[in-house]
């Protein structure tokens, strides 16, 4: 096995969505270390991103009259909304000349798993999704503090309902259990603490805005994970966000969805040390310069969006140009991820269970259709024997094993057939 | 919210997650598995059925000649010449000519006032405690997925229809099947060539490349041996009209998926449990047609399927389970319509059943925060399940729920 292509293949597909055409061919020439150091280093401007302006969003105030016609044209404006919402988000994954913070993005998301299917409404989700883009890479802490009094997430776990009377716990235990810490890293009387010192904010749902208000706010004395004192969200997810549970919880997630789902973080990976200082950027190198990169043990499924964005950048296309879009999101569906509906708090499905016979029949689908619309000049231009290497490039491909390498091979008179069976292909939907 | 699909249920509560990584069955395989290992005949098989949205449990089993029922609801009652009665308190919605039918028959036991304690009015966390049959601590395991935990690995054993498996299949170790009521569609032609070749084993592939070919290869692996059996239409039924009913309105859903799962129990699935689905419930606003609509395809559907079965020689061994993550507020709204609210009847079908009601009828008079009390835990109904039905100890799928409702037949 090439170790060096092997590197590089997973710096393209793990901090980013995969290389656009040219990019792998002179990363290999390039070598490892020029290449990480790029693909970690975000530009000051993304070139790739000047053309993509933010959907147009505006607030809907409350669902009118059922069977109204101001209902209508609401449910018509929702619509409109989400599409638009979610276009632009996959715009910026597939445009991004430099895609680190968007896949940044995206693995925050998948943290602090908020779905549009409760939220319903696109505003509050937008602006969840640049915090969350704002933060990619910095102070975790801020983050944090930031994401707490999220309206978006706010109302995806109650916190509008959680009043002195009767505290609603929701958001207090997922905080600490899905955020943070870890579960059973806190008892029960610290859930229940934690959802009376987030007592007292309100969320406008339609656009997210949170208010305090304090009359509602417990402001009484109580203890959470042995600190006695009074309360707010903001003093809550500092207070959490120190300790060490905390260091060791997010480097886990850090290490489970960018080296290995399946084997857990060795100690000696300095993901951990990097991360006590709760800095997301020195923490991305740290992992990204790891040993555990160039370790061939720790491969890792593609989930749908990445596998999808993959071809999107390799085939040159922008998603929302696409001759119907919503086709795009009705694909998505079915191959079981769509942006901003996440499953469930939990965040995204891993490993595995991506790979069934319905999902296989999916991309199948998918990736014919992405081929009727993509630039496959990369694989056209040159002749059939080229072909197999160019297509390795155009996608990134670490190694082949022989059986798809002679398949690929066999057919490379047929340009379209060969891009999609290196798109199907075992050594393109895992990343090795 | 005001539509709540059982897929956008299924899709916030998780189970998406659970479907992925459910094995997805073919006909064909189910076929094969009945022609090796047939369900060997009267085996006991559970069927359960899920109304998404909230199904209003005081316009399904009436409580007719309480006054508080029309006072409450002025709007949204039945008046007693439109109902079915059962007794002389309660009658069933006028549309489940079918169930009523059965009832008559002595084989249908209705569980009054089921719930769980401190109900939660969201049809997430509700729908989730109902298949979890965790009401405190959210666990992400189902009740018949913890039942399939303890048995041999079987991929027959436990079928949902529909591609995403509900969460009440999901074990910690192993989850239900998923059956797609369309079936998967394998590429033909030149790209099956294809596939099939990308696919092939090699031990060049890591472990997880290994699984990604066997999921393409799987496509491809299937039974060429398709039974006459499913070739055939599902069994007829034998009492009921010949001309395929319920042309009005069209053929629900819930019909097609118990048309599906009659066919494959008479051919001899090796198949314990089966889950089926009706969305649609959730009737905030002009419930009483809507409601009626669905509730007479419930009734249709379980009838007809009944009525199948009497056809096989299968008929002694269904039961079924009807149920709903909440009912309704028992006052109206301001829409004609009604608000989510607590306990709710649950339904148990089938020969074994020994017919009538079972459980309080929640009082309208003593409501707690407007809402009717729970009279029963649905843990009840489910452990006399699992012990009467899949015959095994509900100690450890239901952290030793102790209490059971007295519904089936001794044997």
């Amino acid at each position: 096995m090439n170790l060096e292509r092997l590197e590089i293949s997973r710096l393209f597909h793990r901090f980013g969505f995969g290389p656009k055409p040219g990019e792998f061919a002179n990363a290999l020439k390039q070598g490892v270390a020029a290449t990480r150091n790029q693909l970690l280093t975000p530009p000051a401007t993304d070139s790739g991103l000047a053309t993509i302006s933010p959907p147009v969003l505006t607030d809907l105030g409350n669902f009118p009259q059922n069977g109204t016609p101001a209902r209508t044209a609401f449910d018509i404006n929702m619509r409109e909304q989400r599409q638009a919402l979610t276009l632009w988000w996959l715009d910026r994954m597939a445009l991004a000349d430099h895609a680190l913070a968007e896949r940044m993005t995206w693995f925050w998301h998948g943290h602090w798993a908020t779905s549009i299917g409760k939220v319903e409404y696109s505003l509050p989700m937008f602006n969840q999704n640049q915090t969350l883009r704002t933060f990619a890479l910095g102070d975790f802490a801020t983050q944090a503090r930031t994401m707490i009094l999220d309206g978006a997430l706010q109302y995806w776990l109650d916190g509008g309902a959680n009043t002195v009377a009767a505290p609603n716990e929701n958001l207090a235990r997922e905080f600490m259990e899905l955020f943070t810490l870890g579960v059973d890293r806190y008892f029960e009387t610290d859930v229940q603490a934690v959802a009376k010192g987030l007592t007292g904010y309100r969320v406008n749902r339609s656009n997210g805005n949170v208010s305090f208000i304090p009359k509602i706010h417990d402001s009484s004395t109580f203890n959470i994970l042995g600190t006695t004192g009074t309360f707010n969200a903001t003093q809550i997810s500092d207070l959490v966000v120190a300790r060490d549970d905390c260091t060791q919880f997010i480097a886990d997630r850090i290490w489970f969805r960018f080296i290995s789902s399946t084997i857990p973080r060795p100690d000696s990976n300095p993901i951990k040390n990097v991360f006590a200082s709760r800095d997301l950027s020195k923490t991305v190198i740290a992992v990204a310069t790891s040993d555990a990169m160039s370790d061939p043990q720790y491969s890792l499924v593609k989930s749908p969006v990445e596998w999808f964005i993959g071809l999107c950048r390799a085939l040159r296309i922008t998603p929302s140009q696409l001759p119907k879009p919503e086709q795009i999101v009705s694909y998505l569906d079915k191959l079981g991820q769509v942006p901003f509906v996440p499953p469930n708090v939990g965040g995204w499905p891993f490993g595995e269970a991506w790979l069934t016979a319905a999902s296989a029949q999916y991309r199948l689908q998918v990736a014919q259709y992405l081929l009727a619309h993509g630039d496959i000049s990369p694989i056209k231009s040159v002749t059939p024997s080229l072909r197999f290497s160019a297509v390795s490039d155009l996608l990134g491909i670490a190694n082949w094993s022989l059986r798809s390498e002679r398949a690929i091979r066999d057919i490379s008179n047929d340009p379209t057939r060969v891009l999609l069976l290196a798109a199907s292909s075992p050594e393109y939907i895992v990343s090795a | 919210m005001d539509t709540l699909s059982r897929r956008r249920f299924l899709q916030l509560s998780g189970a998406a997650a659970v479907a992925a990584a459910a094995p997805m069955l073919t006909m064909e395989q189910i076929a094969q598995a009945a022609q090796m290992r047939p369900l060997p005949l009267g085996t006991p098989i559970l069927i359960v059925v899920t109304l998404y949205g909230g199904n209003d449990g005081l316009n399904t089993v009436v409580p007719f000649t309480d006054p508080i029922y029309s006072q409450a609801r002025p709007d949204v009652s039945y008046a007693p010449s439109d109902l079915l009665p059962l007794d002389n308190q309660l009658a069933l919605n006028g549309s489940m000519t079918g169930i009523k039918s059965l009832w008559d028959q002595k084989k249908v036991a209705i569980v009054r006032g089921v719930g769980y304690p401190d109900p939660d009015l969201s049809h997430f966390t509700s729908m989730a405690i109902w298949q979890s049959a965790s009401p405190v601590h959210q666990v992400n395991s189902g009740w018949l997925g913890r039942w399939l935990d303890t048995q041999p690995r079987d991929p027959m054993l436990a079928i949902s229809l529909g591609s995403v498996l509900p969460p009440l299949l999901a074990g910690n170790a192993v989850a239900g099947s998923a059956l797609p009521l369309g079936g998967i569609v394998v590429p033909t032609g030149t790209l099956a060539l294809d596939c099939q070749r990308i696919s092939a084993v090699s031990r060049q592939d890591s472990k997880l490349m290994a699984t990604a070919a066997t999921s393409l290869r799987n496509l491809f692996d299937l039974s060429s041996t398709i039974t006459p059996i499913l070739k055939q239409p599902a069994p007829q039924p034998l009492d009921l009209p010949t001309t395929n009913g319920g042309s009005a309105g069209g053929n629900s859903d819930l019909q097609q998926q118990l048309d599906v799962v009659a066919k494959l129990v008479a051919a001899g699935s090796p198949t314990k449990i089966w889950s089926v689905s009706l969305g649609g419930f959730d009737t905030h606003a002009n419930e009483k047609g809507a409601q009626s609509i669905l509730l007479g395809n419930v009734s249709v559907s379980i009838a007809r399927f009944m009525s199948q079965m009497r056809a096989t020689n299968r008929e002694k061994d269904v039961v079924i389970m009807v149920y709903s993550e909440f009912g309704r507020r028992v006052k109206a709204n301001a829409s004609q319509g009604t608000d989510h609210g607590t306990s709710g009847p649950v339904f148990v079908i089938g020969d074994r059943i020994k017919g009538g009601f079972y459980g309080d009828q929640p009082s309208l008079a003593n409501l707690i925060a407007g809402d009717l009390a729970v009279t029963t835990d649905f843990r009840d109904i489910y452990a006399s399940l699992i012990e009467g039905i899949l015959k095994s100890p509900a100690d450890t799928v239901l952290s030793n729920w102790k209490s059971r409702t007295d519904f089936l037949l001794k044997a």
